[in-house]
C-alpha cells in the first residue's frame, strides 16, 4: 500500500538523505525504522505524506502517486495519513480538544474551521479519539498544562481523529522518560492491532525496536541496509545498521511496566 | 608552563576602531551642517520662555469651563476616528502580515507584501488625509478615519509579519500533515500562537491613533483637532486651553487603561510560555521581567 521506487532526496545543501530507496509496506503492518541521527529516518517518513518532496523516484500510497499529486490530491492523501511527532507539535495556547479537532480539518468546510464551528459529529469523533488514549478528562484543558506523556497522547488522538489508514510516528518517544515511552509505544501497538492501521515508527532505541517492531527496516546514510523481522535483528544486525559497536546509549534500559 | 602555551594565550591586538571613528565624524559633520543651514532666528529663542508663559496664562488661567461640553464632544469624535481606523487597520493587516512572513509564504510573495507595507508606512496620516482621502471623501471624519486605517495597515502588518516569523514551526507542520487547506493552517496552526502579541499591538496602535486623530482634525477631519483649529483661528485661547486640557486628560486615561490591558495580555502569554517549559523558576523570572 506504500511503495518507494528508487526514491532519492537531496537537500539544497547537498545532503543525500535518501538514496535510491526501494521499499514496500503492506496494509496493516507495524514497521519500525531504525538508524542513527541523519540516516534518513525522518526524511523517509515525511516522504510518505509529501512533507518532504522527493528529488528523484516515486512514492505511492494506496496506488496514488504522492510525488505527482496536485496540492488538492496531496491534501486528500494526507487526510488518510495521521502523523505523530517527537516534539508533539501541539498548539500549546489552545485546548486539548481544539488540537484533536485539527484531525477533522480535512472534513470541515473552511468557514466552519475559521469560526471554530466544528460539526457535532466531528467533535464526537475527537472525543472518542481522546477516550481511546485515556485522557478525555483533559479535553478542555490547555495543551500547555499537560505533561510530556499526556501531550504525546493528544498527538496520537489528533492522528486518530483523522480516521486514518496509515499512522506515521517520527521518534514519538524520544522526548519521554522510559516508562512513559512504553505506554506510548503500547498505545501505538494497540491501535495497529485493533484498528488495523498501518503504522510506521522511527526509533533509535534498539530494545524498543526489537519489542515493538514486527518488521524492522534499517537505514544507514540514506540507504536501506536491513529489512527483516524484529526477532531476526540481533546485535550483529544493529552493528551493521549503526556502523559501530553498540553502547549503553543505544538502549532505553527500562523493562516495560506491567 | 611551556613557551608555546604562553604564546597561545597571548593577548589579542585591539580590533581597529576605524568604523566607529568614521561614523562619529560623519554624525558631527551632519550636525554642524544642519545648525549652519537651518533657518532659525536665534534671537527669538531668547524670548521663548516669556512667550510660553504668556500663552499658558491666556489658555489656562482660567480656561473657559463652559467650553467643556463642546471639547468633550470633539474628543469623542477623535476617539471614534481612532477606534474605527484601528479596526480597519487590524482586520486588513492580519492577512497581509501572514503573507508577509517569510516562513509562511514564498520568498517572492513575502518580499512584495513587505515592500507594499513599507510604502504604506512611509506616508504619514496627515499626508494621506490631505492628498488622498480629503479629495475622495471630502472634509470630515471619514477622510481622517480612512487615513488612520490605511497607515495602521502598514505598521500593524509589519509587526504581525515579524511575530509570525517567530512562531514554532511544529504546529504548522502538524496542520499541513492532517491535510488542512492553507486558510485552515493559518487559523489553527498560526493564529493561536500569535494572538496575544498581535492583540497587544492593536491596542498600542489605538493609543497612537488617538494622537494622530487629534492632529488630523487640524487639517479638516473634525474631532478635537477641528475644535482646536476653530478656537485658535478666532484667538480664543481660553477655549483652546479647555480643549487641550480635555486632550491631555483623555489621552492619559486611555493610555493607562489600554496599557494595563496590554500588560495583562502579554504577561499572561509569557507566563504561560514559561509554564510550558515546566520550570516554575523560569515562570517567575518571565513574570517579573515583564513587569519591570
Amino acid at each position: 500500500m506504500i511503495r518507494f521506487s528508487r526514491a532519492s532526496v537531496t537537500y539544497p545543501g547537498g545532503v543525500h538523505a535518501l538514496r535510491e530507496l526501494d521499499l514496500e509496506i503492506g496494509a496493516g503492518e507495524m514497521v519500525v525504522v531504525v538508524g542513527l541521527s541523519g540516516a534518513g529516518k525522518s526524511t523517509l517518513i515525511r516522504a510518505i505524506n509529501g512533507l518532504v518532496p522527493l528529488t528523484e523516484g516515486e512514492v505511492t500510497v494506496e496506488g496514488r502517486s504522492v510525488t505527482r499529486a496536485t496540492p488538492r490530491e496531496l491534501r486528500e492523501i494526507r487526510s488518510r495519513i495521521g502523523m505523530i511527532f517527537q516534539t508533539f507539535n501541539l498548539v500549546k495556547r489552545t485546548t486539548v480538544l481544539n488540537n484533536v479537532l485539527m484531525g477533522r480539518l480535512h472534513a470541515t468546510p473552511t468557514w466552519r474551521a475559521l469560526l471554530s464551528r466544528y460539526r457535532p459529529e466531528d467533535v464526537e469523533i475527537a472525543m472518542q479519539a481522546l477516550e481511546r488514549v485515556g485522557i478525555v478528562d483533559k479535553a478542555y484543558v490547555r495543551a500547555s498544562n499537560l505533561s510530556g506523556g499526556q501531550q504525546q497522547r493528544v498527538g496520537i488522538a489528533r492522528a486518530l481523529a483523522q480516521e486514518p489508514r496509515i499512522i506515521l510516528a517520527d521518534e514519538p518517544v524520544a522526548s519521554l522518560d522510559p516508562p512513559t515511552s512504553h505506554v506510548v509505544m503500547r498505545d501505538l501497538q494497540r491501535i495497529n492491532r485493533e484498528l488495523g492501521i498501518t503504522t510506521i515508527v522511527n526509533l533509535h532505541f534498539l530494545d524498543l525496536a526489537r519489542v515493538y517492531g514486527e518488521r524492522i527496516v534499517g537505514l544507514r546514510g540514506g540507504r536501506l541496509v536491513y529489512d527483516g523481522t524484529g526477532a531476526q535483528a540481533d546485535e550483529r544486525v544493529f552493528r551493521e545498521i549503526y556502523g559501530r559497536s553498540l553502547t549503553a546509549d543505544d538502549v532505553l534500559e527500562a523493562s516495560p511496566a506491567a | 608552563m611551556t613557551a608555546a602555551a604562553v604564546r597561545a594565550s597571548a593577548r589579542p591586538l585591539r580590533p581597529p576602531q576605524t568604523k566607529r571613528n568614521v561614523g562619529a565624524l560623519l554624525v558631527l559633520v551632519l550636525v554642524a551642517w544642519a545648525v549652519a543651514t537651518v533657518d532659525v532666528d536665534v534671537g527669538r529663542l531668547a524670548d521663548l520662555p516669556g512667550s510660553l508663559v504668556g500663552i499658558a496664562r491666556r489658555m489656562f488661567f482660567p480656561p473657559d469651563v463652559d467650553y467643556l461640553g463642546r471639547s468633550l464632544e470633539g474628543m469623542v469624535g477623535s476617539i471614534q476616528m481612532a477606534w474605527i481606523g484601528t479596526i480597519i487597520g487590524a482586520l486588513l493587516s492580519l492577512p497581509l502580515g501572514v503573507f508577509g512572513a517569510k516562513n509562511i509564504s514564498s520568498g517572492v510573495v513575502s518580499g512584495v507584501v513587505r515592500q507594499v507595507l513599507n510604502a504604506i508606512r512611509a506616508v504619514p496620516e496627515v499626508v494621506l488625509a490631505v492628498v488622498v482621502f480629503v479629495p475622495i471623501a471630502g472634509l470630515g471624519p471619514l477622510a481622517g478615519t480612512l487615513a488612520i486605517g490605511v497607515h495602521s495597515i502598514g505598521t500593524l502588518g509589519k509587526l504581525t509579519a515579524e511575530v509570525v516569523e517567530g512562531i514554532d514551526p511544529g504546529p504548522v507542520e502538524a496542520a499541513r500533515a492532517v491535510g488542512a487547506r492553507p486558510l485552515q493552517v493559518q487559523r489553527w496552526g498560526i493564529l493561536p500562537q500569535v494572538s496575544p502579541e498581535i492583540v497587544a499591538f492593536w491596542l498600542y496602535r489605538f493609543e497612537i491613533n488617538i494622537r494622530a486623530a487629534a492632529v488630523l482634525g487640524v487639517v479638516g477631519a473634525g474631532g478635537i483637532g477641528g475644535v482646536l483649529q476653530n478656537t485658535l483661528s478666532y484667538r480664543r485661547y481660553d477655549k483652546a486651553g479647555m480643549a487641550i486640557l480635555v486632550v491631555i486628560v483623555a489621552t492619559i486615561l486611555i493610555d493607562l487603561v489600554s496599557g494595563a490591558i496590554r500588560r495583562r495580555i502579554i504577561e499572561g502569554a509569557s507566563a504561560r510560555r514559561a509554564a510550558e517549559t515546566e520550570d516554575p523558576e523560569l515562570a517567575v523570572v518571565a513574570a517579573t521581567a515583564d513587569r519591570s
